[in-house]
C-alpha cells in the first residue's frame, strides 16, 4: 500500500534536503481539494531545509489541485511540471519553486539506476559474443 | 513545385504560410499558427467575393512581421484588379493581421470579404498525421468573435479571433460583407488570442510572475537595441556583413520567454525545433559569448531549474543531469510522445559546467558562478555516478525509456549515427568520444570554479586529478594507431567503434587531444574524407555508411564545423581552421541567411553549390550562433585576465575585417585582422 500525498507530506518532506539549492529560499502553499473543503499544506523552504505545517497563509507560490492529483504525484511519481501544463494542478506566483517540489516528491517507483541497466546489458552482449564464438 | 513558404516568429510562437499568407495544413509542413508546441489555427484563408488571393507583393519587414499585397483571381495573368488587400501580420504573445480593402474604381463597391477559420490543436509533433480531436467552435457575433475549444481532461487550449470591424461570424469563420467608397479603404484588426487554460479559465501563463512581466509590445525597439548591444562588424566583403546581421536577427527571433523565469533564451529552431533543447540552447550561448553574452543567464538558470531530481525512466532523469528537452504539447504532457521534460542527453550536463565557466571567463559574472554552485556542483557528480555507467571511467548512455527514448544521446542523435567503419552499430551503453572530451574540459573547468569562487581548493584538486587521468586513459583507450586517429566511440567492453567521423574535432575544442597527435588529427579533419570542400563531413566518405544526405551520416553542419575550427585554433592549426571557417562563410554568402542547420556531403567540386537538404531547419540557433563563433575564431578572440586577447587568423581573401565594441570583462574592446599576403610574418597576438 502506497502513501497519501497527506501521508507524504506529514512524515517525509520536513527536514532536510541536500539536494536543494542552499541559496533558494521560499514559501509554497499546496491546497489540496477533496469533496468541497481544501486541506492547505505550507511549506518553508531555506538553507537546505523544509518546514512542514497545516496552514493557509499567503505563500510565494500556490498549488492548487484535487487528492487525487496529489495522491498520483506521490504513488506514481508523476512530475509536477507536467501535471501544471496538464492542467492537474494550478499554480500561481513564484514558479521556480515549482520545479523545487519535484525533489520533495518522490521519483516513480519502478525508475532504475542507469548503472543496473547498462552492468544487464553487459553481460547480455558477452553472452551472444561468445555464443556467436561458438557458432563459427 | 512546392509553394514557397512565409514565416512570422518569436520564441516559441510562429505562424507558417504560403505566399498569399493563406494557412491550410501540410502533412509535410508545420503550417498554421503556432505556440507552446501546440496549433492554435491550422486554416486560415482569405477570400474576396469567394475568390482566393495572389501576392503582388511581400515584405518581410522584421522576423515577426509581413505585409503582403494581394489582388483576387488566379496567378500568372496580366493583373488589372479595381481592389487590391493589404494583409499586414506580426506575432508576439498573439498574431495580429490587419486587413486593409483598398477600391480603386471611381465608384462605391460591394465587397464580401471572408476569412476561413478552423484549429485542429495539433501537437507539433504529430504534424503528419493529427489525431481526430472533437474541437467546439463558438460563435459570438455581437463580440465580433469566434472562440475555438479543445478539451482533454483538464487540459485546455483556446483560440480566440477577435475583429475590430462588425462582423458576421459562423463556426467555419467570419464574413465581412463591406461597402468601400471611391478610391476608398476598409480596414479590420484580426487579433488571435492563444489560450493555455489555467486556474478558472484564465490562461495559466496570467498567474506567473515572470511570463507576465516579460510581456513586452514593442519588438522594434527590442530588436534595435539588440543590434545596439552585439558588435559592429566592418568587413571589405559586404556578403560578410549581411549574413552577421542576418544571423544576429535570427537569433533574436529565436528567443523565447520561458513561464519560469526572467530572460530569453534561444529555442532549437524552425520549423521542427521551436522548443527549449538544452544542448542547442548551451551551445548557442558558447557559440555567442563575445556577441551576445546575455543568452547565457537565463539559459543556464532555466537548465538548473530543470536539472534532474529523481530517478525516472520514462524521462531518462537522474539527479543532476540537465534537460533534454521542454515541450509543453499535448503529447508531450500527456506522455504520448517524447516527453514534456526528458533527459536523453549525455552531454548536457557536462556542457552545463562547461558554459558556466567560459561565460564567466567572458563576462566577470562571479555573482552567477556563486549563484549556481550547487547545480554546477549536481552537474559535476553526476558525471561520475550517472554518467560512468560501467565503472571504467567514460561517460555512457543505454535508453532505459525504449518507447520514446532516443538509441543515440549525443548530438548525433539519430538512430543509425554511431557505427564503426563497416557500418555496425555497438551494443549499447556507447562512450562516443566527444562526449569524453566534454567530461574532461567540464572537471578541468569545475576545478576552477571551485578554486576561485567556491573556496574548496580539496575538490579542486580532486576534479584536477581525475581530468588528468582521463586524459591518460582516453588516449590509450581511443587513439587507434594503425589508422591516426580517434575511435567514434567505445562499446561495452571497450572495443573501439573505429570510424572516421567529425566528433574528434570536438576533442580539440576540449584540449584533450595530445599535443603530438593534434596534428593528425587536423589533417584528417581537412583530408579528401572529411573535408567536403563546405566543411566537415559527419562522417567521412569511404566509410560503409556514409551517405552526403544523411543527417549525421556525411552531411555537413555548421554548428559541428564552428567547434571544430575553434578546437583545431586551440591547437594552433590555424590555416586548417581558417579553411574550414571559409567553406562555412562560402555556405552562407551562397545561400543566403539563415544559415541552414545542415547541408549535403557533396565534394564542392561536384555540386558547385552547397546543396540544402529537405529535413534541414532553417533558421537554427546554433547555426547563426555558428557564424558568429567561426568570426570570433578566425579572429582569435579570447579572454585573458581582464583584457581580450586577439589573434587573427583569417582565411586568404577575406581581407580586412573589424569587431568592434566587442563586450565582456573589459567594458568594450575591438579587434581587428587582415588575411596574410604572401611573405607576411603573421600578426602577433596584441592585448588591449
Amino acid at each position: 500500500m502506497t502513501a497519501s500525498a497527506a501521508d507524504y507530506l506529514a512524515c517525509w518532506v520536513g527536514g532536510r534536503h541536500e539536494d536543494l539549492p542552499e541559496n533558494v529560499s521560499g514559501t509554497v502553499r499546496l491546497d489540496i481539494r477533496d469533496d468541497g473543503s481544501t486541506d492547505h499544506w505550507f511549506l518553508t523552504i531555506g538553507d537546505q531545509q523544509v518546514g512542514v505545517s497545516r496552514s493557509a497563509e499567503e505563500a510565494d507560490l500556490v498549488v492548487a489541485g484535487d487528492r487525487e492529483v496529489f495522491d498520483r504525484l506521490v504513488a506514481e511519481g508523476t512530475h509536477i511540471g507536467a501535471a501544471l501544463v496538464r492542467n492537474d494542478v494550478t499554480a500561481q506566483g513564484d514558479l521556480r519553486l515549482l520545479m523545487l517540489l519535484r525533489r520533495l516528491f518522490p521519483g516513480p517507483p519502478d525508475a532504475r539506476h542507469p548503472r543496473e541497466m547498462a552492468v544487464r546489458a553487459v553481460a547480455t552482449h558477452r553472452t551472444s559474443e561468445s555464443h556467436g564464438g561458438e557458432r563459427q | 513545385m512546392k509553394q514557397e513558404l512565409v514565416n512570422v516568429l518569436t520564441g516559441n510562437s510562429f505562424a507558417v504560410s504560403d505566399a498569399q499568407g493563406d494557412m491550410t495544413p501540410d502533412p509535410l509542413a508545420p503550417i498554421g499558427l503556432f505556440s507552446f508546441d501546440t496549433r492554435f489555427l491550422s486554416r486560415w484563408v482569405l477570400t474576396i467575393d469567394g475568390k482566393r488571393l495572389k501576392a503582388l507583393s511581400r515584405d518581410e519587414m522584421t522576423y515577426f512581421e509581413t505585409r503582403f499585397v494581394l489582388v483576387p483571381g488566379a496567378a500568372s495573368h496580366y493583373v488589372d484588379a479595381d481592389v487590391s488587400v493589404i494583409r499586414h501580420r506580426s506575432i508576439d504573445d498573439s498574431f495580429n493581421e490587419r486587413l486593409v480593402v483598398l477600391n480603386h474604381s471611381a465608384e462605391p463597391a460591394d465587397y464580401t470579404v471572408r476569412m476561413e477559420i478552423a484549429s485542429d490543436f495539433a501537437d507539433t509533433a504529430e504534424i503528419k498525421k493529427p489525431r481526430e480531436r472533437r474541437i467546439v467552435a463558438v460563435p459570438m457575433p455581437a463580440e465580433g468573435q469566434l472562440r475555438l475549444f479543445y478539451q482533454r481532461e483538464r487540459f485546455a487550449r483556446e483560440t480566440v479571433v477577435s475583429s475590430t470591424a462588425p462582423v458576421e461570424v459562423d463556426p467555419g469563420g467570419m464574413t465581412f460583407r463591406i461597402r468601400v467608397p471611391p478610391n476608398g479603404s476598409w480596414t479590420t484588426d484580426l487579433h488571435i488570442g492563444m489560450i493555455m487554460r489555467g486556474a478558472g479559465a484564465r490562461d495559466l501563463r496570467s498567474s506567473l510572475e515572470a511570463h507576465r512581466e516579460q510581456i513586452r509590445r514593442d519588438m522594434r525597439e527590442d530588436l534595435r537595441r539588440w543590434h545596439e548591444r552585439a558588435p559592429k562588424l566592418v568587413a571589405e566583403h559586404d556578403g560578410l556583413r549581411a549574413a552577421y546581421e542576418g544571423s544576429l536577427d535570427d537569433l533574436a527571433a529565436l528567443r523565447y520567454t520561458p513561464l519560469s523565469i526572467r530572460g530569453k533564451l534561444p529555442v532549437g529552431g524552425l520549423p521542427w525545433a521551436m522548443a527549449l533543447y538544452g544542448r542547442d540552447a548551451m551551445i548557442t550561448c558558447l557559440e555567442t559569448l563575445p556577441f551576445t553574452p546575455e543568452l547565457a543567464p537565463p539559459t543556464l538558470r532555466l537548465l538548473a531549474l530543470g536539472q534532474g531530481g529523481r530517478l525516472d525512466d520514462h524521462r531518462e532523469e537522474e539527479p543532476g543531469k540537465i534537460v533534454a528537452e521542454y515541450r509543453y504539447g499535448e503529447n508531450a504532457v500527456f506522455g504520448e510522445s517524447p516527453t514534456y521534460l526528458h533527459y536523453s542527453a549525455a552531454d548536457t550536463t557536462p556542457l552545463f559546467v562547461i558554459l558556466l565557466d567560459e561565460y564567466e571567463r567572458w563576462s566577470g559574472d562571479a555573482d552567477l558562478v556563486r549563484e549556481l554552485r550547487h547545480p554546477a556542483r549536481m552537474a559535476l557528480d553526476w558525471i561520475d555516478e550517472y554518467g560512468d555507467i560501467l565503472g571504467d571511467g567514460y561517460v555512457r548512455y543505454q535508453r532505459r525509456n525504449t518507447r520514446t527514448g532516443l538509441e543515440n544521446q549525443c548530438w548525433k542523435n539519430s538512430p543509425g549515427a554511431i557505427v564503426d567503419a563497416e557500418g555496425r552499430a555497438p551494443a549499447p551503453p556507447r562512450a562516443t568520444c566527444e562526449v569524453q572530451g566534454y567530461a574532461y574540459d567540464a572537471k578541468r573547468r569545475g576545478a576552477r570554479l571551485a578554486r576561485e569562487f567556491w573556496d574548496d581548493p580539496a575538490y579542486a584538486d580532486r576534479l584536477e586529478r581525475e581530468a588528468a587521468e582521463l586524459k591518460a586513459r582516453f588516449n590509450r583507450d581511443f587513439w587507434l594507431p594503425h589508422r591516426d586517429y580517434y575511435a567514434l566511440a567505445l562499446g561495452p567492453d571497450g572495443e573501439p567503434v573505429d570510424a572516421l567521423a567529425s566528433n574528434m574535432g570536438h576533442l580539440l575544442w576540449s584540449g584533450i587531444v595530445d599535443e603530438k597527435r593534434a596534428e593528425a588529427v587536423a589533417q584528417h579533419l581537412l583530408g579528401p574524407r572529411l573535408f567536403s570542400g563546405w566543411g566537415v563531413r559527419t562522417l567521412a566518405d569511404g566509410q560503409r555508411a556514409y551517405n552526403p544526405v544523411g543527417a549525421h551520416l556525411g552531411s555537413v553542419w555548421p554548428s559541428d564545423n564552428a567547434i571544430i575550427a575553434a578546437g583545431l585554433r586551440r591547437y594552433g592549426c590555424d590555416e586548417a581552421a581558417a579553411q574550414v571557417a571559409a567553406g562555412i562563410f562560402d555556405v552562407v554568402q551562397m545561400l543566403g541567411n539563415p544559415v541552414p542547420e545542415v547541408i549535403a556531403g557533396y565534394h564542392r567540386d561536384l555540386t558547385r553549390f552547397p546543396v540544402q537538404l529537405p529535413h534541414a531547419g532553417r533558421p537554427q540557433s546554433w547555426s547563426s550562433g555558428a557564424l558568429l563563433m567561426l568570426l570570433g575564431t578566425v579572429l582569435g578572440l579570447s579572454p585573458c585576465g581582464e583584457s581580450l586577447l586577439v589573434n587573427p587568423a583569417l582565411p586568404k581573401g577575406a581581407g580586412r575585417i573589424e569587431l568592434l565594441d566587442i563586450p565582456g570583462r573589459w567594458g568594450h574592446a575591438d579587434a581587428y585582422g587582415r588575411d596574410r599576403a604572401p611573405g607576411d610574418r603573421g600578426p602577433r597576438p596584441r592585448l588591449r
